[in-house]
């Protein structure tokens, strides 16, 4: 029994150490740059604000006042605006979801045909993510601009100048107007992530698809759209993410107003650490957004990525 | 447990190499855009000249509206770098900074230097807190109309000398499709000048201040009265409408093209006129009548401030005393425009506007804060969101009334005794 | 006879497609001619004269001016630094990761991966203080090299997130054979992982370079002084608080752009050279 044992604990130890040697140590190799990186730069922080998020601070000052919960309670209990801001991502995120990832998938297929100027058109339609963010802001509010914009004037032109509106300037119109600006300068994502997905679909697949005697619709759903798998994953994700991570576009276009109906999860937050001084507060904003994608997005990235 | 930010801002200080050489680098952050970065060079060489020991280094932060540079001088100060010297606004806005403890308090420098004689005391009154000084006046930015007297003329219109004949000025106009005055509402502080000159009209200079004190009640008639007088401004189209998320640079196009009348800025705007290549011919300077004695008008001052964590808080000093003479601004008229400094007055053959507007600012003629300098942002955001409501129509005059005033003590409320 | 109805067919609905993709495309630029035709003009035109109506002349000397004010040339060079040691660095970063996470059984795979993929959910506004303390510790605050390491981290959880899943799809036999025929788990990476990924890389380059180029918050408050400035910040300048030189700007977002457009030319080009050429053209 005893020699036994000791002859399996041997085994074990030296298959323990023939797998160190030959390589249980390689995929932490590869690993370990990003690592390093990743927790010094973005998990470090991300605690240090954590630590925040349990303190009234004004982000300045060199006290700061322990008040534990409070700013997670005070986030449920009294704050309207960020409820507000809290649908507002929700239809942000529905509508990241369907329409520029459609938009997306569509271009995608139909630049993917080897038409004329497939490059052109690629171009074009990415260029708007080319742009910096302060002349998307500003061409987008003059185009919709109630008084000189181009929206308007060419409504009134053709004739359609009862549909001429107030558009960023309006309570209801406001939160639309910013999203169509979203959709122009972000379909070139979906749209780049998608082909390069579309390149490794194999042509043998349609080969047999087309030998099957498939239609061009079925075997778009039966090879396209699995063979997209992995980009689905990717731009229905991050689509998600953007939606709730959503700051620059509206803090740009919108500054939350009029009033404060197109304020987002991510500017209220910044308005709260940055312009209110309630850095604890902000931090605690921070954290719900963060857990929010958490909690809707990686498990559906996980489940996608399973084998 | 003390946080970990502090402990390592701590950390931060101690470690930073000390400067044992005899030349001094002086930090200082600005607004300035190229414009004024450009406009400012020429006074830096000259004190560098002056001053062969002391560098001045500028870390201009431009961007439009007050959007970005407080949030870089925060980060700063809180990450244990701040400048030597900053520019900041009046009031209100330098207030988180100051009651962060990150602000010098220059009593001494005042009296060293005897800044308290060299500027109007209505400014120098309005830099202090608590009783203490903590800036010196850069600019006294006094604000009225600015309108196209072209347009006036054509419709033979003459300057309004009450309220009433203002109302009826625009109303000639409106039969004109001509807009009378132009705003835009994004950030809201635009709008805010003509609300705060509403305010002031119909509650009287010392209600207008106890209401920035929040020691009245804003809701009360007077303030519901200058609700009404945004509402019936906007739905009779004496502003350019749908103007709730115009930005404020955008609010003048509608002026320039001949579609409104006037706009309520400051002496910066001259400058303005002239980068947007207008003829300035056509265009003059008015402070809208209050009806009431004293007759207010709208100012804010900016200033400089010395971070208490300068190392070289002695030189900062300097500096500023240096940019604040009459002979240093009259050199570098530019970089200079709208200071409040006696004795500084503009070429007005140069820039008539300005001058007007400098003549009065340097006067002894009282004026009211705009409200962004009384409140903090946090209730500023809920007194545009009160504002935004009324023009949109979303909620009466009286309500919003009754509105601002639940959002005043619901602030009080949260505040520290 | 068949074949040649099925060709006019598809040269209807190809001629159709065009048609639609050309207006949409149209569409699509409006705003950007938009922005060149307001830094073609002068600023007195451009706001009496209305925003969307022609240009009464042409002032190419915008173009110089903004080039040098706010000395834009280094901005320029600065950015320019920034993405060409950036964007290589934090892809070969992110594929390292990736190769391991796609391929590789190891008992931490799962909680790795999961670990990089929390970096999703992390606004940068929170990480702003804390990174500008580190900088400062680390003594490269207010240097370009500041900018490096929260740029890589920020950008490894979408970068390892999509080239895990196109290491994928590399078929395992193929890595086997590798394997038998001796190949490191290194050489498998960089002579079989790589090259098979190239569209992969090359979308995640263009959208990593634009990102990089374009960034704006964290430069902002890591950088304040002139000579390490980026080109977001530079664009900044035009915009003062009480105006704004429209003309300037914008003259300056179309000098700004020309580099990322030239990378985005360039690197298209892999859409079609990859795993499987020209996929669906039959």
């Amino acid at each position: 029994m005893a020699v036994l044992s000791e002859t399996r604990t041997t085994v074990e130890v030296r298959a323990r150490r023939k797998a160190l040697s030959k390589g249980a140590l390689t995929p932490y190799l590869f690993l370990a740059p990003a690592l390093v990186i990743y927790i010094g730069f973005l998990v470090y922080p991300m605690l240090v604000s954590l630590y925040t998020s349990f303190f009234e601070w004004d982000g300045m000052s060199a006290t700061m006042n322990f008040v534990g919960l409070t700013n997670y309670i005070a986030i449920f209990r009294d704050d309207e605006v960020a409820r507000l801001a809290f649908l507002n991502n929700l239809f942000w995120t529905l509508g990241c979801l369907i329409i520029p990832t459609s938009i997306g998938l569509i271009l995608a297929l139909a630049l993917n045909r080897g038409l004329r100027g497939t490059i052109v058109f690629r171009t074009i339609f990415y260029a708007p993510a080319v742009l910096p963010l302060v002349a998307v802001g500003l061409i987008w509010s003059w185009m919709y601009n109630p008084n000189f914009g181009v929206i308007n004037l060419i409504l009134k032109s053709i004739g359609l100048g009862r549909f001429a509106g107030a558009w960023l300037s309006g309570f209801d119109t406001a939160f639309p107007s910013a999203f169509a600006t979203y959709v122009w300068a972000s379909v070139g994502f979906p749209m780049i992530l998608y082909l390069a997905g579309l390149q490794s679909i194999s042509r043998e697949y349609y080969e047999a698809a087309r030998i099957d005697g498939a239609n061009a619709w079925q075997s778009f759903l039966n090879v396209t759209m699995p063979g997209l798998r992995e980009s689905h994953v990717v731009v229905l994700s991050l689509a998600v993410i953007g939606g709730f991570k959503v700051f620059d576009l509206i803090y740009t276009m919108t500054y939350g107003g009029p009033g404060r109906v197109t304020q987002v999860l991510g500017t209220w937050m910044y308005f709260q650490s940055f312009q209110y001084y309630h850095a604890g507060y902000g931090a605690a904003l921070a954290w719900l957004i963060a857990v929010i994608i958490l909690v809707i997005a990686v498990p559906y990235i996980r489940h996608m990525s399973r084998d | 447990m003390k946080s970990l930010i502090v402990a390592m801002t701590v950390l931060a200080i101690g470690a930073a190499p000390a400067i044992a050489q005899d030349k001094v680098t002086l930090r200082l952050a600005t607004v300035f855009d190229a414009n004024g970065q450009e406009a400012w060079q020429p006074v830096l060489d000259d004190f560098a000249k002056s001053h062969p020991n002391i560098e001045v280094k500028m870390e201009a932060t431009a961007g439009s509206g007050a959007a970005v540079y407080p949030d870089v001088l925060r980060t700063a100060m809180a990450s244990g770098d701040p400048p030597d010297v900053f520019f900041m606004w009046g009031g209100s806005q330098s207030e988180p900074f100051i009651k962060a403890d990150q602000v010098r308090p220059i009593d001494d420098d005042y009296a060293k230097y005897d800044w308290g004689k060299k500027f109007p005391q209505w400014i120098v009154d309005r830099l202090k807190f608590d009783g203490k000084s903590y800036g010196v006046p850069l600019h006294g930015q006094g604000m009225g109309f600015f309108y196209r007297t072209d347009i006036i003329k054509d419709h033979n219109l003459s300057l309004p000398k009450t309220y009433a004949e203002l109302e009826s000025f625009c109303e000639t106009l409106a039969k004109d499709n001509i807009a009378c005055a132009s705003t835009g509402g994004k950030y809201g502080w635009h709008v805010m000048r003509l609300v705060d000159y509403f305010l002031e009209g119909t509650c009287g200079p010392q209600v207008h201040d106890d209401l920035n004190h929040l020691t009245a009640s804003w809701d009360q008639p007077c303030v519901v009265a200058a609700y009404q007088r945004l509402k019936d401004w906007t739905d009779k189209k004496w502003l350019v409408p749908n103007y709730l998320n115009v930005d404020p640079t955008d609010a003048r196009i509608p002026v320039y093209q001949g579609n409104a009348a006037m706009i309520m800025e400051g002496p910066w705007f001259e400058a303005t006129l002239a980068a947007d290549q207008q003829d300035e011919s056509n265009w003059d300077f008015f402070l809208p009548p209050t009806d009431h004695a004293p007759d207010r008008y709208s100012a804010f001052p900016e200033q400089w401030m010395i971070a208490k964590g300068s190392k070289h808080p002695d030189e900062a000093a300097t500096f500023i005393d240096y940019i604040s003479t009459v002979d240093v601004q009259k050199a570098h008229p530019e970089a200079f425009q709208g200071s409040p400094l006696i004795g500084n007055t503009p070429d007005c053959s140069k820039v008539p506007l300005t001058c007007k507007i400098v003549e009065i600012v340097q006067s002894d003629r009282p004026a009211y804060p705009p409200t962004d300098q009384a409140f903090v942002k946090e209730l500023m955001d809920s007194y545009f969101e009160v504002q935004d409501g009324i023009v949109a129509g979303k909620i009466s005059p009286a309500d919003g009334a009754k509105l601002m005033q639940q959002r005043a003590e619901a602030w009080k409320a949260k505040q520290p005794a | 006879m068949f074949t040649e109805s099925v060709t006019s067919t598809r040269r209807l609905h190809n001629g159709l497609l065009l048609a639609a993709l050309t207006i949409l495309a149209l569409l699509w630029m409006l705003p950007i001619f938009a922005v060149i035709s307001t830094s073609l003009r002068g600023q007195g035109d451009l706001l009496s004269g209305g925003i969307f109506s022609w240009p009464k002349k042409i002032y190419w000397d915008n173009f110089v001016k903004a080039w040098a004010a706010g000395d834009f040339s280094i901005y320029f060079k600065n950015s320019l630094f920034v993405i060409l040691t950036k964007v290589p660095l934090g892809i070969a970063i992110a594929a390292l990761a990736a190769y391991p996470l796609a391929k590789l059984r190891f008992r931490l795979n799962g909680p790795i991966f999961l670990f990089f993929l929390i970096g999703l959910a992390v606004p940068v506004q929170v990480a702003l203080q804390p990174l500008v303390v580190m900088m400062r510790q680390l003594q490269i605050s207010n240097t370009l090299l500041a900018l490096m390491p929260p740029y890589i981290a920020f950008g490894l959880p979408l970068q390892i997130l999509v080239l895990r899943g196109f290491f994928r799809l590399v078929p395992n036999e193929l890595l086997e054979a590798a394997r038998v025929d001796g190949a490191s788990e290194w050489r498998i990476f960089w002579q079989l992982m790589l090259p098979l990924s190239l569209p992969a890389l090359a979308a995640l380059a263009i959208i990593d370079a634009l990102a990089t180029w374009n960034e704006f918050l964290l430069a902002l408050v890591l950088i304040s002084s002139k000579d390490q400035r980026t080109v977001p910040l530079g664009l900044m300048q035009f915009q003062g608080e009480h105006s704004s030189q429209y003309t300037l700007l914008m003259a300056g977002v179309v000098i700004s752009i020309i580099p990322v457009l030239i990378i985005f030319l360039f690197l298209q080009r892999y859409f079609v050279t990859g795993l499987t050429a020209g996929a669906v053209k039959g």
